[in-house]
């Protein structure tokens, strides 16, 4: 994505004469200018945590949440993302450090039980 | 480790549904030790899990400490298994459970047989809910029938008080509504984990070797959960490098799970011992226990991920990638994971007279 400083005043000015910022022209993110591809990034980056709340981040399904950005980015721009890049994005708009983990009173794992096998590992599995 | 509160939420939840009437049925294995509870029967490999109706000797469905759900009158209530008696003469007897009911007074504690608890899955607490239900609205005034209430939390929460004035007990219960909510969560996804046959096997010697042998694996393990992560990652990464990241995200999330979960819910009361000795140091997990134990982490998976709440297309790939991870298990079976456990559950390595088997 890294462009030099030269390409990017032409595109931007390409991108003012013949598109208005607000509209964004469907290509893949490569052909954007640097802050317009940018802003794609986080908006969907923000799109993505309304389905991953930032302070699960926190939280002992954090790497799960983070999969989950990664492969919601992934597939909104079809290319691979790295768990930094994404950490990146997410410094943009929250202290990671600061975020509180949800309650995890509820959560499953600090439930203590004994293990034990379902039923199902006993008898024939219909599936 | 934290110690947890006992009282908290029961959420406990399998996406595998069981029937909601106990039955007498276990797999066998050719393991015949002196104890009667174990089946003779000869095992055989193709069918791993042969329902055993005929005059067998009777196996105990339920394992000390676990957690269950009884029925005391019309409803169902959280339980624990306290003792298992089983009649050693008769074998045709069925095993008596001596059960504490969660939250109540120790003077509620009895002994009941099989045909009074089922499991903790999931269909059986929508069951116990269903129950509840039926049982406080037999007190409310209104009379109206449980379908036109939507079952929302305070309308649970006040069912409860009604049937809980009724029945004149103290219940020192927390919110219950909160597990008829995360039921209707993780019912939704259809997430199911396929644990490979032989690793399924894997799992029912594994517990036969505990539960009825009192036989422990040797701890630290070589390879440690540790080791096979990075096994997996490095197979993974030589065919497709592009997918490191996110395989690597994956790994680690496993290896907190694991880490988290292992003292709280992976291991049988009688490897409870073992933990604090191998533990101390604060070592983690990973790096003390192997595949063994890994695997168990695999049945409590779906009902962990649940928890964190990702959406479905997400959870689909998620859930490709854990189905390759036990593969990768299983095509190292032999290299991973022990075909027999040596230590006895009292601490001391197996004697002379077993090694001669």
């Amino acid at each position: 994505m890294g462009k030099s400083g030269e390409e990017e005043e032409e595109e931007e000015q390409e991108g003012l004469s013949v598109h208005s910022p607000c509209q964004a022209p469907p290509s893949s993110a490569s052909s954007l200018p640097k802050e317009q591809s940018q802003i794609d990034l986080e908006l969907k980056l923000l799109e993505a945590l309304e389905i991953y709340p930032p302070n699960k981040l926190q939280g002992i399904h954090r790497h799960f949440i983070l999969y989950g950005l990664m492969e919601y980015l992934r597939r909104s721009f079809d290319r691979h993302f790295s768990s930094d890049e994404v950490l990146q994005l997410l410094d943009r708009f929250y202290n990671l450090e600061m975020l509180k983990p949800d309650e995890e009173e509820m959560d499953i794992l600090n439930q203590e039980e004994v293990f034990s096998l379902p039923q199902t590992f006993y008898t024939k599995e219909e599936s | 480790m934290k110690s947890n509160n006992r009282s908290s939420y029961n959420v406990r939840l399998s996406t595998q549904v069981s029937n909601p009437t106990p039955f007498f049925l276990l797999s066998s294995n050719s393991l015949s030790m002196g104890s009667s509870n174990i089946a003779t029967k000869d095992d055989s490999d193709t069918d791993i899990a042969d329902p055993k109706t005929d005059s067998q000797s009777f196996i105990s469905l339920f394992t000390e400490g676990e957690k269950v759900l009884a029925y005391h009158g019309p409803c169902l209530y959280e339980a624990k298994v306290q003792k298992i008696e089983n009649s050693k003469e008769d074998k045709k007897k069925e095993a008596k459970y001596y059960v504490h009911y969660l939250g109540w007074n120790k003077s509620w504690d009895e002994w009941v047989g099989a045909d009074r608890l089922l499991k903790c899955s999931e269909e059986n607490l929508q069951k116990q809910a269903t129950l509840k239900k039926q049982g406080a609205d037999k007190n409310t005034k209104s009379g109206r029938s449980t379908q036109s209430k939507p079952k929302s939390s305070t309308e649970a929460r006040a069912d409860k008080e009604d049937l809980r004035n009724h029945v004149g007990r103290s219940k020192k219960r927390k919110v219950e509504s909160g597990m008829e909510e995360k039921d209707a969560v993780s019912a939704n996804k259809h997430m199911k984990i396929q644990i490979p046959s032989t690793l399924k096997k894997q799992l029912l010697d594994d517990c036969e070797f505990v539960t009825q042998l009192g036989k422990l694996v040797k701890l630290p393990r070589s390879p440690c959960v540790d080791d096979i992560m990075t096994k997996y990652l490095d197979h993974k990464t030589k065919k497709d490098a592009a997918i490191t990241e996110s395989i690597t995200e994956i790994l680690k999330g496993l290896r907190s799970y694991f880490d988290k979960a292992l003292p709280v819910m992976l291991l049988y009361k009688k490897e409870l011992q073992q933990y604090q000795e191998a533990i101390e140091d604060n070592k983690s997990p990973s790096t003390v226990y192997g595949a063994e134990h890994l695997l168990r982490l695999f049945v409590k998976l779906p009902e962990i991920l649940a928890h964190a709440n990702i959406e479905e297309e997400t959870l689909t790939q998620l859930l490709q990638n854990l189905q390759d991870f036990l593969k990768f298990l299983q095509r190292s079976q032999s290299t991973f994971f022990l075909s027999s456990y040596d230590v006895s559950s009292q601490g001391v390595e197996a004697s002379s007279m077993e090694e001669d088997e």
